[in-house]
This record gives structure tokens, C-alpha cells and sequence, in this order.
């Protein structure tokens, strides 16, 4: 089963997307990490497969937060979960920074999912 | 189900690859000149006038277009010239794709189609502004993105009242508010009372009970929901080349007294009445 890792300052988006992942069978949810600082330590403690995460946190952005992972481990998976997702430059941006898709809010557990297997 | 660009829409649907797509943009980029590299390329003006400008930008809040007529290096009708070359030569993202060769013409145009059917429901509609406003466009659809969300994201069924000026301070059980920046500045607040709060949060949560929910995440919801909202206004914006920045939101537990409209700020009031006499607030408070 593939560990994901949530990133997000949202209690409630997170407690959709550990919904999601745990009723899915496929994914595990291994943490929950509240700006993007605490999810490069996350991402070395729990070594996650693929880790989902918020575009606009305050704090370490999830911006800032992906150009440090991909740096820091070669084989992270990061999708980007954002209301900002409709924004061609925020979307181009993440894309060329590493991220391997971007999930637009609001979401449905299928289009979740669709993306995540797709890794 | 969110406002999209169609390069995410495309990825998203699993259409093209990321690769290929990053491939396409990469083209775009070659291909779609800067406005200052299109009127150096038109002989308008020199590499040193470029670099005047930019520096000339630190200390001037102008778009490199004015500025450039503001120093005299461009006249206006050469802008309008550059403008138009850059438009008339654009190279969009569909027609890129089929340049690198990942689709065809024949399948950009029926995922054009498929494209255009899947946003049609954030098409925008008219909203009367009681006052004439600078923008007015861009608030009309920012509120009628938001009856939207209140159909698409939290299923209730709403009737809009009529928008108002705000002479008062503004008063309501929870708000969430988000402040946008960019080429425009404004406050957005959704205010709601603790029957509708709730009704945020069973959507939000996607639980049928909410009783036992702690205030924290009850709030949060809310903001959520504002966060949802405002992205989408933001990715609309950009749609219609306006940028729009947004930042975390925030929650206000307005005292007594209420929330008033602050100085140099225009306040706009768009009821949302809901259910069984519940009203929902969107609140602008928009930078004059």
C-alpha cells in the first residue's frame, strides 16, 4: 500500500483527503503536516511515497516547500492540492517546479484518486 | 469541478502526459514574446531602453507598457502596435500541443469542446452594482462565483438579494475573509450565522452530523469554503487578464459593535438568503 504524506493548514481539507486515501484501500495515510517546513521533515521521518499539498499556506508555502523537496529527495512524488489550480501561471509554476499533477478545489474523491494512482 | 485552464484540464483528465504538456510550454515560451522583446524585435526601441525601464520599475509601481510611454522611449500608438503584434501571434496551448506533436488538430478540437462543455457552468452572469465602481467587472463575477459555490460546493438551494452599498458596521455570528492583491486590492468575507455554519461544514467535511465538531474546525471550514471560493475568482480573474493574488485566510469573530467598512474602502453587501429565513453575507471591501 503507498504511503501518502498531507500537507495542508486546513484542518478540514485535510480530514477530506485522509477520508479519501484511508476509504481507498490503495493509499495509507502516513502524517499530517501543517505548512511546508514540517512536511520536508515529515517527508525524511515517514518517507512517504507521494505527498499531497496545499499551494497557499502561511508559513513555508507549498511552492517554496516543493523546490526544497525535489532538491532534497530525488524520488518524491508531489502533487499539488489548490484552490489555485485555474491560475495558468500557479499551474505552469508547480509543473516546472516538479510537482507531478495539480488537483483544483473543489475536488471529488475520484478525480483524487484517478491522479494519485496514476503515480 | 473548479474553474481550470485547459493545460490543467488536459493533464487532469490524463489527455496528455506532464512531460508533454511542460514540452508545450516550453514552446510557448520560446514563441510568445515578452512586450519588450516584441518591440525590440519591431525596432521600437533598443536593449539599453529595456534596461532603463526595468530599473525605472524598481522604484515605479507601473506595468512595463506605461512605463515605457511614461519615459517617452514608446508612443502610445506604438504600444497599441505591440499589443496587437503580441496578441495576433499568440500561440495557445492547445495549438502548441499540436506542434510537439501530441495531439492532433482534430482532437484539440474536440477537446476544446469537451473543455468549454465542462466550464460552462462558471460562465459568468450579470450582477447589478448598486454604484458605479472601478472594476465592476471583476466584483459582478466574484459574486457570481460565489452563488455558484454555494449551489456546486455546498448544495443549498439560495435566492440572491440585492446588492448594497455598506453604510454600517457589518454584524454575523462567524466570518472567514481573504484579501486579494495584485491589479486589485479588496477584503472578501463570507459571514454566516450558526445554522449555516454548520451546513458549511457538513459540505466541507462531507459528514452528515456535525454536532460534536470542535469551534476550531467549524471555523476552519468556513474558511475553507472562502478559500475555495476566492481561488476560483482568482483563476477567473486570470481568464480575463486580471491578476488577482490571494493570501491565507483568516476568521473574524466581529464584537458587538460589528465590523466596519475600513477607511479608503468601498463596502458592498450581496445577501444570500437560504432555506428557512437563514442568510448568508458576502461582504467586499473593496481599496478605493
Amino acid at each position: 500500500m503507498k504511503k501518502v504524506l498531507v500537507v495542508d493548514d486546513s484542518l478540514s481539507v485535510a480530514r477530506q483527503l485522509e477520508k479519501i486515501i484511508a476509504e481507498s484501500g490503495d493509499f495509507t495515510c502516513v502524517g499530517h503536516a501543517k505548512d511546508g517546513a514540517e512536511a520536508i521533515k515529515m517527508n525524511h521521518t515517514e518517507n512517504p511515497d507521494i505527498i499531497c499539498m496545499d499551494m497557499n499556506m502561511p508559513g513555508m508555502d507549498g511552492l517554496t516547500a516543493l523546490r526544497s523537496l525535489v532538491v532534497l529527495d530525488k524520488d518524491v512524488k508531489v502533487v499539488m492540492v489548490t484552490s489555485l489550480g485555474g491560475v495558468g501561471d500557479k499551474f505552469t509554476e508547480a509543473l516546472k517546479l516538479g510537482a507531478k499533477n495539480v488537483i483544483s478545489k473543489p475536488f471529488e474523491s475520484e478525480t483524487v484518486l484517478q491522479i494519485l494512482r496514476q503515480l | 469541478m473548479a474553474v481550470k485552464f485547459f493545460g490543467q484540464y488536459l493533464v487532469e483528465n490524463n489527455l496528455v502526459s506532464r512531460e508533454v504538456l511542460l514540452k508545450a510550454i516550453e514552446l510557448q515560451d520560446q514563441k510568445n514574446l515578452k512586450l519588450g522583446e516584441m518591440a525590440l524585435s519591431m525596432g521600437y526601441l533598443t536593449d539599453k531602453d529595456i534596461e532603463r525601464a526595468h530599473n525605472a520599475q524598481m522604484s515605479k509601481d507601473m506595468k512595463l507598457g506605461d512605463l515605457l510611454v511614461d519615459m517617452g522611449i514608446l508612443t502610445l500608438a506604438q504600444l497599441d502596435d505591440v499589443i496587437t503584434r503580441q496578441k495576433n501571434t499568440h500561440l495557445y496551448i492547445g495549438e502548441a500541443l499540436v506542434q510537439v506533436g501530441a495531439i492532433t488538430t482534430d482532437q484539440l478540437l474536440q477537446h476544446l469542446k469537451a473543455f468549454k462543455a465542462d466550464q460552462a457552468q462558471y460562465a459568468s452572469e450579470k450582477i447589478e452594482l448598486p454604484i458605479t465602481i472601478a472594476n465592476s467587472s471583476i466584483w459582478e463575477m466574484t459574486a457570481d462565483l460565489t452563488y455558484k459555490m454555494v449551489t456546486r460546493v455546498l448544495d443549498l438551494q439560495f435566492r440572491p438579494g440585492k446588492c448594497e452599498v455598506i453604510t454600517a458596521p457589518c454584524t454575523g455570528y462567524v466570518m472567514a475573509a481573504m484579501d486579494f492583491s495584485g491589479d486589485v486590492e479588496a477584503r472578501y468575507i463570507i459571514s454566516v450565522s450558526a445554522p449555516l455554519q454548520k451546513e458549511v461544514a457538513k459540505a466541507i467535511l462531507r459528514e452528515k452530523n456535525v454536532d460534536t465538531e470542535p469551534v476550531e474546525v467549524l471555523d476552519d471550514t468556513v474558511m475553507e469554503f472562502v478559500n475555495i471560493i476566492c481561488g476560483n475568482v482568482a483563476a477567473k480573474a486570470s481568464q480575463l487578464g486580471t491578476i488577482m493574488e490571494i493570501n491565507p485566510p483568516v476568521t473574524i469573530k466581529p464584537t458587538d459593535a460589528g465590523l466596519a467598512v475600513p477607511d479608503g474602502h468601498t463596502g458592498l453587501s450581496f445577501p444570500i438568503h437560504i432555506g428557512d429565513g437563514e442568510t448568508m453575507e458576502l461582504i467586499l471591501f473593496i481599496k478605493n
